[in-house]
């Protein structure tokens, strides 16, 4: 009994510590670490103990066959310099993951249709579509291709490269410290798997997908079926948009002995008669119902880099004869949808008499994917071609697990999926698939919204199939010439890029580069359904024949994602979408009236911020004004506003803003002719509306809703210049100071998972070179680079964020500073130097002061 | 057998006070926080009321974990990693408050620590001392 105190006060003593025990294992919301992470050693202050790192590191890498050195640059860039590629690789696959695991890691799960084991079973739905799409289906089918053909140098090159990757990677994964370990880790309580072969792919045909998906079939059928007049819809939404600048201004051919198949090694046609003049299969006509439910669900997801109308890039490049150096100089600004970190992420890889490339890469990808080496140079564009069509499979009525093909009824494919979740939830999913291609209404229930019970709509794209893009990025990075460059684009397949080149032997080239599938029996414009297999994309453009334009009579190329090359010059069909055509205008305006192009002159290309549409169409407005205006004091001053605007959009002047709500309010006013069919169409293109105000098009420009009364062009512009005021004064008030274009016009970098931001700032630019779409600027270029083919070591790059994916470094936002800096005297925004040195040594000798090179680390083998 | 108490004398509430920063400190460095309870204990073994044992184990580790979080707040960031952590919750420019919370949760770990402590040393001494005491008393 003398015991029982004693033990009944331990007892009560004991209830203290379980107590925090509990509080701090448990998740707290999103918390998945539990309370526990916030103690001072061990927990997330770690990452801030991180990026105190030594000048002079050394890591132990098994596996390499000599020592690594990797000269880190004061932006946090790493130059690593390596014996081999396999070592060099190797390092590089450690700095991806050592910089950027966290994304990596959810880049790949959302691709996979795994992210609710990260996030939690919110997130199936997400799971459910990527693992319908089967982006992990398609990668294992091309990495089984690359196993394959190991016996084909290039592709043993790619193979060494990813597992170089993959084991550098595997390297700091196995060596993470609580120090080491990503802040989004410990807060999600998540541990990183090993990463693979697959892992590879997986990304890069995430890439694939955001720059080639898309769901246009399903949405030109809906836009077409509610107009409901063919005239009307071929006026208003024609494929090619008026005033283009094609691409290619002079196609030339590739010899089709020398490369006799369509890119990628698939099967090519080399006539194109026959592909598109026969429609043998009737547009499979899906319910409106149905369509607007399945565009609904599809179109966050079917843009995982970026709304289509705002996705975009521009790259150009001038040849000696326009050069101020009197060689080449390139220039690219992809423009993909923000994101921190960044996409993507700069390095130099050296290996003596092998590689010398600089640029960035992709996380996790073995290669640069923009960027230059000591001979040549390149940059990317999306060509935005329609590479995805719709098939509305016919099913068996007495078994929906069957669809009618060459005759018969045959057994839809089906996968069993099973998502996890972080609530250790198992969600089982089953994903049907037809010889077209997976059944995208698996993911989503809308067969109730027509006679179909089950899924029968399946998405053909091109990129489900085996790419090779990893591969041709390999050739690439190595290439000197232009036989290099020709070589390594007989292999990009996926996604279709507008591959722009310059060489320091002078030569400059463009190629639409990409599989073009010829379509046989329909123009895979829109849904169709195919009972046998003469209707379907049978063959492809042969790369010997795909836009391409070399040397150049103008001394110029350019490509703004507009139409590749005029059709009437081209044999072949290309499917758009292609942009409105702006940005082509623009720099091919800025080209041709520049003698002679400096790499300044590039750099202030790239922040033009001049609006080319308020340039066309603002002067009928004023013009509109002075003739039928009815004298307003107050839009008086504002047109006055109007006419000495020089169509840059600046941040500090409200000009800008009414320039966007004018634009929205002339298209409204205009086309009333589809707003009263239903207010959720389209107003047609902008390019569309220049040509009609150009042409003074009466019949769009009287308001049909108005009975008895045909108004003008000049009335309807008059009336849209009376809406946008009203609305900017509903909107912000009357004093114009609420209307300066900065004060509504800004960039946010949001984190991958939300947990901050970068910028927050103005930003100039609209549907400009500069591109900045939108209120809330979301997209842009996502890399700058000008790069000097006549002294290589004076090439500029930069990008909106930084190297490091640690928040709490300074390299998690130093580049993003230097990208959003504008420089009013110079009209440009701010680069760095591209450091390009051959050898470790030749680096450090040049580091006089000091401050090029941050920090020194040895890997050893 | 000799007491547990007899072999940590009480050395009063400040030495056994500086005892507990510096374990904690050192406890600490390996990043597993269930240590504070072990610095904690040390406040019971060197303090005899279960007050001061809670006491000293209180803020023994709070100071400890005070003291880290000066000398992360100057050279790591810890009121950046603060702020970012308190803005997944919503609030904003209230980083202090976690800083606040994790060194109350470090004291109270300790403060725990020093009451299991004191517990146990008097129990296991007092299961201990019978024996010894009978055999006094014959």
């Amino acid at each position: 009994m003398r015991y029982v105190k004693k033990i009944i006060k331990l007892g009560l003593s004991l209830v203290g510590p379980f107590t925090m025990i509990v509080i701090l294992t448990m998740p707290i919301g999103p918390l998945a670490g539990g309370l526990g992470i916030l103690q001072p050693i061990g927990g997330i202050f770690d990452v801030g103990r991180s990026i105190n790192e030594p000048r002079t590191q050394a890591v132990s890498l098994p596996g390499l066959t000599a020592d690594v050195t990797v000269l880190v640059d004061q932006w946090g860039i790493p130059h690593i310099y390596g014996a081999t590629v396999h070592d060099a690789m190797m390092a590089l696959g450690y700095l991806h993951a050592k910089d950027r695991l966290f994304q990596m890691v959810m880049q790949n799960y959302l691709a996979s249709g795994r992210i609710s084991e990260i996030v939690g079973g919110y997130a199936s739905s997400s799971d459910k579509f990527y693992r319908t799409i089967g982006l992990e289906r398609a990668a294992q089918r091309t990495l089984d291709w690359y196993v394959a053909n190991a016996a084909n140098p290039d592709v043993a090159y790619a193979l060494d490269g990813i597992d170089a990757e993959v084991a550098g990677v595997n390297a700091f994964i196995n060596s993470m410290t609580s120090t080491t370990t990503p802040f989004e880790f410990k807060i999600l309580g998540f541990n990183p798997q090993q990463w693979t072969r697959l892992d590879i792919f997986i990304w890069a045909k995430m890439m694939a997908w955001g720059l080639s998906g898309g769901i246009y079939d399903l949405y030109r059928q809906w836009v077409r079926s509610t107009i409901g007049n063919d005239t009307m819809y071929d006026e208003l939404f024609p494929d090619v948009m008026p005033f283009e600048v094609p691409i290619v201004p002079e196609q030339t051919n590739l010899s089709i002995v020398t490369y006799p198949n369509a890119p990628g090694g698939f099967k090519a046609s080399s006539y194109p008669a026959g592909s598109v003049a026969q429609k043998a299969a009737e547009e499979a006509m899906i319910p409106l119902e149905k369509l607007q439910a399945l565009m609904d669900e599809l179109k966050a997801v079917f843009a995982p880099l970026g709304q289509d109308e705002i996705l975009g890039s521009n790259n150009w490049v001038v040849g000696s004869s326009k050069s101020a150096t009197g060689e080449p100089i390139l220039a690219n600004d992809p423009h993909l949808g923000y994101q921190a970190p960044s996409l993507w992420y700069e390095a130099q890889i050296v290996v003596p008499g092998q590689l010398n490339v600089m640029g960035v890469t992709l996380p996790g990808l073995p290669a640069v994917l923009l960027g230059h080496n000591d001979h040549i140079a390149w940059g990317f564009t999306n060509v935005g071609a329609d590479v995805l069509d719709i098939f509305v499979e016919q099913l068996n009525p007495a078994n929906t697990s069957q669809y009618m093909y060459n005759g018969h009824y045959r057994p839809l494919n089906v996968y069993d999926e099973i998502i996890h979740t972080k609530e250790g939830v198992d969600i089982p999913f089953e994903v049907k698939e037809s010889v077209h291609g997976p059944l995208i209404d698996s993911a989503i229930d809308t067969y109730g919204l027509d006679t179909e019970s089950a899924p029968n709509i399946a998405m053909n794209w091109t990129g489900y199939g085996i790419t090779h893009e990893v591969m041709s990025a390999g050739i690439l990075n190595r290439a000197v010439n232009l036989t290099g460059y020709y070589n390594a684009l007989y292999w990009w397949d996926s996604p279709p890029q507008n591959i722009v080149y310059a060489d320091d032997a002078g030569h400059i080239a463009i190629t639409c580069a990409g599989r073009y599938p010829i379509r046989s029996g329909y123009t895979g414009e829109y849904p169709v359904t195919a009972l046998n297999d003469s209707i379907g994309m049978v063959s492809n453009i042969p790369y010997a024949y795909i836009p391409r334009s070399v040397d150049p009579t103008q001394g110029y190329l350019q490509s703004a994602n507009q139409r590749s090359i005029d059709p009437s010059q081209y044999g072949f069909q290309l499917l758009g979408p292609f942009d409105d055509g702006y940005r082509g205008r623009r720099i091919d305006y800025l080209l041709n009236h520049t003698a002679s192009v400096s790499v300044d002159d590039m750099k202030r290309f790239q922040a033009d911020s001049l609006e080319v549409s308020a340039q066309q169409i603002v002067p009928y407005v004023v013009s509109a004004w002075d003739s039928v205006g009815d004298g307003n004091a107050t839009v008086n001053g504002v047109v006055d506003q109007l006419r000495t605007w020089n169509y840059v959009m600046d941040v500090d002047i409200w000009t800008p803003t009414l320039w966007m709500h004018l634009k929205d309010a002339i298209h409204y006013e205009t086309l009333d002719e589809l707003r009263s069919i239903d207010p959720d169409l389209p107003l047609s293109r902008t390019p569309v509306l220049e040509k009609l105000i150009k042409e003074n098009n009466t019949y769009y420009f009287d308001d049909h809703t108005t009975a008895g009364k045909n108004e003008t062009r000049d009335e309807i512009l008059v009336k849209a210049l009376h809406r946008a005021l009203d609305e900017m004064v509903q909107q912000y008030g009357s004093d114009t100071s609420k209307w300066i274009y900065g004060e509504l016009h800004r960039v946010y970098i949001d984190h991958l998972a939300g947990f901050t931001y970068i910028g927050g700032g103005p930003q100039r630019g609209q549907t400009t070179l500069n591109a900045a779409g939108g209120w809330r600027v979301t997209h842009g270029p996502s890399w700058r680079m000008v790069a000097d083919l006549s002294n290589i070591q004076q090439s500029y790059g930069v990008y909106p964020g930084g190297q490091s994916g640690n928040m709490f470094s300074p390299h998690w936002d130093d580049l993003f500073k230097l990208w959003y800096a504008f420089n009013q005297t110079t009209q440009q925004y701010g680069y760095h130097l591209m450091y390009f040195y051959p050898t470790a040594a030749a680096f450090q000798a040049a580091d006089t002061g000091g401050t090029m090179i941050e920090t020194t680390i040895t890997f050893v083998h | 057998m000799r007491k547990i108490d007899d072999i940590f004398p009480n050395i009063g509430f400040i030495p056994a006070l500086i005892i507990v920063v510096v374990l904690a400190i050192a406890l600490e460095l390996s990043g597993a926080w269930i240590t504070m309870l072990i610095a904690g204990v040390f406040g019971g073994l060197f303090t005899r009321r279960t007050s001061r044992a809670f006491l000293a184990g209180f803020l023994g580790v709070g100071l400890a974990w005070g003291v880290l979080f000066l000398y992360l707040s100057l050279t790591a960031q810890a009121m950046a990693i603060a702020n970012m952590f308190i803005g997944l919750l919503g609030l904003h420019g209230i980083g202090w408050l976690v800083i606040a919370i994790s060194t109350l949760i470090g004291a109270l770990l300790g403060g725990f620590g020093g009451l299991l402590g004191r517990s146990l040393v008097e129990l296991i001494d007092e299961v201990s001392n019978k024996p010894s005491s009978q055999t006094t008393q014959a």
